[in-house]
């Protein structure tokens, strides 16, 4: 337990460093997740739509596009001088090296969010009143979901040498179901939909944000353990 | 480069491999090797293209799994225990595995805290100054060169103190001096008892610092000799002429 | 017994077929489409079940054959999934005017042709063999998480879809009972068929190679 901490903070130290020393990644994410909701916001005048119920689309949108950046850069770090051999020579066990990946690109996209939240609150004019605490529970499920997958696909893209492209693909077919209740959730945050509403009609779940918090901790939950228990299989031969 | 951690392999062979074999499909790459390598030797692997030298050199690593067989590093399975061979066990190759954006201390003083090295402070000061990188550690990894890139590789490779090094293909793209200090290196590593095992195709070089080679054709051992007994001259020569021919 | 499976099946389709076009027809003609609907959907369904067990074996036991059903069962799939898809665009045109919109089950059929197609192309892009077995494998059990997970989730959103079917008549029932048996015969002989084909085309290279 304790080689399992040492290690995991090792690894993830190092990646953090690499990453906020290279400064290739982050400044691209923000200038991404702005010129999607830039775009969107102009889009959404045009078409006269209310900016607080595009505003949750928008900002899942930004967060998953510029996630993908941030995975796909994480094992192109280890695949440049076959660096990932080198972490799986020591005796480090192959799941603590995806929990510390998976924490970097969490910590990444917190980072980007800090930033890319307050334009998109200020363009949109969106406003969540006294449920901070809330909002940012829906953000950071929100990202566990988006790292757990796609740290796992962009070890499957980069060692594997399929072409780069593929990653986003593999990861939005995947994390499609979170989007859902994720964006549900932010919908009732902004106000933008009453309470208790969503489902009718026969299969239709009750929609409140509990629910919706909830599929998403188990959504979390299942691919974390999911992806940390197949990542050895991805990265060794 | 002293205290070892090698109290396991006092009795038994550093390596020990037993009828492996490895197969990709149904293509049969390694076919019932066995090799035995006692405390402090120095074997060289050679044999052209495609012979399977890597292919060994990733079992020994457990990097990949042979088809059957056994491999034992200091009396420890590769496969069955592999967290405590592996801490038998350093490894370059002509990839550096080392992080361009990290400086070189913090590069070793990563990899010693990988393999809990418990002095690693110290352990890394000790390295930068055995391989005379200590006025470099405070630089990126990317602006070094080549030469000094293999040296850092062998530091990072040997911060655990290791029984065993492995070395794949260590002289690509060095130049004479570098390949040089390179040899030195492995002969300081074999003096502290360390035991070394490589692959190359350039035996010139090989047969300066090891004091076996054997030669892998189509997937066995064809040739097993302790350089003392051999005339290594004209072996570099037969095995150039072999390996034309063999290409 | 691949023999006996073939007849079987299609003396089991001929006769389904026959009874829900004679004597089974659901009252507004354009209805009987539930007869390919509801089996694909089944069929698709039981694909991802075997993509799971596939993937599963594939790692605990390194064994090719695995992959090769995984491969097949995916393939399958993907035809189940498109007929499903296709058959309820159709129906839903029919019912309530409209080629498609996000419903939970809509939604859900959607995903398990996405899943196919993306599996698919994951293998296709990947060149080394052992490589994309591995790979495939572990994509596979992700993709096949995703089916129960994209059907809860897809519940957040109203539903248009119909409930349950009430029968006319009692040959309507046996009928959709034998057409879920006949399909679930044939994708079991589809994806025995598409195993033996990956694999002689595998021992076929194999030679060719080496």
């Amino acid at each position: 337990m304790n080689y399992f901490c040492k290690s995991l903070w090792a690894i993830f130290a190092k990646d953090i460093v690499t990453e906020f020393r290279s400064k290739q990644v982050l400044p691209t994410m923000i200038v991404l997740g702005m010129l999607i909701a830039w775009v969107l916001r102009i889009v959404s005048e045009a078409a006269s739509l209310s900016t607080t119920v595009i505003g949750p689309a928008v900002l899942w949108i930004a967060f998953l596009f510029s996630g993908l950046l941030a995975q796909e850069r994480s094992f192109a770090v280890e695949e440049q001088e076959d660096c990932i051999a080198g972490l799986l020579l020591a005796p480090v066990d192959p799941g603590t090296i995806y929990i510390a990946k998976l924490f970097t690109n969490i910590i990444m996209l917190c980072v980007f969010e800090l930033v890319v939240v307050p334009v998109i609150f200020l363009t949109f004019q969106l406003s969540v009143a006294d449920k901070w605490f809330e909002f940012i529970t829906v953000l950071l499920l929100g990202n566990i979901g988006i790292s757990c997958v796609g740290t796992l696909f962009s070890a499957m893209v980069q060692l594997s040498r399929i072409r780069g492209s593929l990653l986003s693909v593999l990861v939005l077919v995947i994390l499609m179901p979170m989007m859902i209740p994720a964006t549900f959730a932010l919908l009732l945050l902004f106000g933008a939909i009453p309470g208790e509403l969503a489902g009718s009609g026969t299969l239709a779940l009750v929609g409140n944000f509990k629910t919706a918090i909830g599929y998403m901790v188990a959504f979390d939950a299942v691919y974390t353990v999911t992806c940390w228990l197949l990542f050895g299989f991805v990265v060794q031969e | 480069m002293s205290k070892r951690a090698q109290s396991n392999c006092k009795d038994e062979p550093v390596i020990a491999i037993t009828s492996v074999n490895k197969a990709f499909g149904s293509r049969l790459v390694l076919k019932n090797i066995d090799l035995h390598v006692d405390r402090a030797q120095g074997v060289c692997i050679c044999g052209v293209n495609g012979a399977g030298k890597s292919t060994l050199l990733r079992i020994i690593a457990g990097l990949l799994r042979p088809s059957q067989g056994t491999v034992r590093l200091c009396g420890l399975d590769v496969n069955s225990e592999p967290e405590k061979a592996k801490a038998q066990l350093g490894v370059i190759s002509h990839k550096s595995m080392l992080y361009p954006a990290l400086r070189i201390f913090e590069n070793l003083l990563f990899f010693a805290k990988l393999y809990d090295v418990k002095d690693s402070h110290d352990r890394v000061r000790e390295l930068l100054e055995d391989l005379g990188l200590s006025s470099y550690r405070y630089d990126r990894t990317d602006v070094l060169s080549r030469g000094m890139l293999q040296r850092l590789a062998i530091a990072r490779a040997i911060v655990h103190r290791p029984a065993v090094l492995l070395a794949d293909e260590p002289f690509t793209g060095l130049d004479r001096e570098a390949s040089r200090h390179l040899i030195s290196n492995f002969d300081k590593f074999r003096a502290g008892g360390g035991t070394l095992l490589m692959t190359t195709h350039d035996t010139r070089l090989a047969l300066q610092c090891c004091n076996r080679v054997v030669v892998l054709d189509k997937n066995r051992f064809i040739f097993d000799a302790e350089t003392s007994q051999i005339d290594t001259g004209r072996f570099a020569e037969d095995y150039l002429s072999y390996a034309r021919g063999r290409n | 017994m691949r023999r006996i499976l073939i007849l079987l099946t299609l003396v089991l389709l001929l006769l389904a077929m026959w009874i829900a076009l004679t004597a089974g027809q659901v009252a507004p003609i354009k209805r009987n489409i539930i007869y390919a609907h509801i089996p694909s959907a089944i069929c698709a369904l039981l694909c991802f079940v075997v993509l799971f067990v596939a993937g599963f074996g594939y790692l605990r036991t390194g064994k090719p054959g695995w992959d090769y059903v995984a491969a097949a069962s995916a393939e399958v799939g993907l035809v189940f999934a498109t007929v499903l898809n296709a058959t309820g665009s159709i129906f839903s045109r029919a019912e309530w005017n409209i080629w498609w919109t996000p419903s939970p089950r809509l939604i859900s059929s959607a995903v398990l042709w996405f899943l196919c197609v993306v599996y698919l192309i994951l293998r296709a892009s990947i060149q080394s063999y052992h490589r994309r077995a591995r790979i495939c494998a572990v994509f596979g059990i992700i993709a096949v998480i995703d089916v129960p997970l994209v059907i809860i989730s897809a519940r957040f959103i109203p539903d248009i879809h119909r409930a349950n079917f009430s029968f006319d008549s009692v040959w309507q029932g046996t009928s959709l009972g034998l057409l879920v048996l006949a399909n679930f015969f044939l994708a079991a002989l589809l994806i025995w068929l598409k195993t033996d084909i990956l694999q002689s085309k595998a021992l076929l290279e194999n030679e060719l190679n080496y």
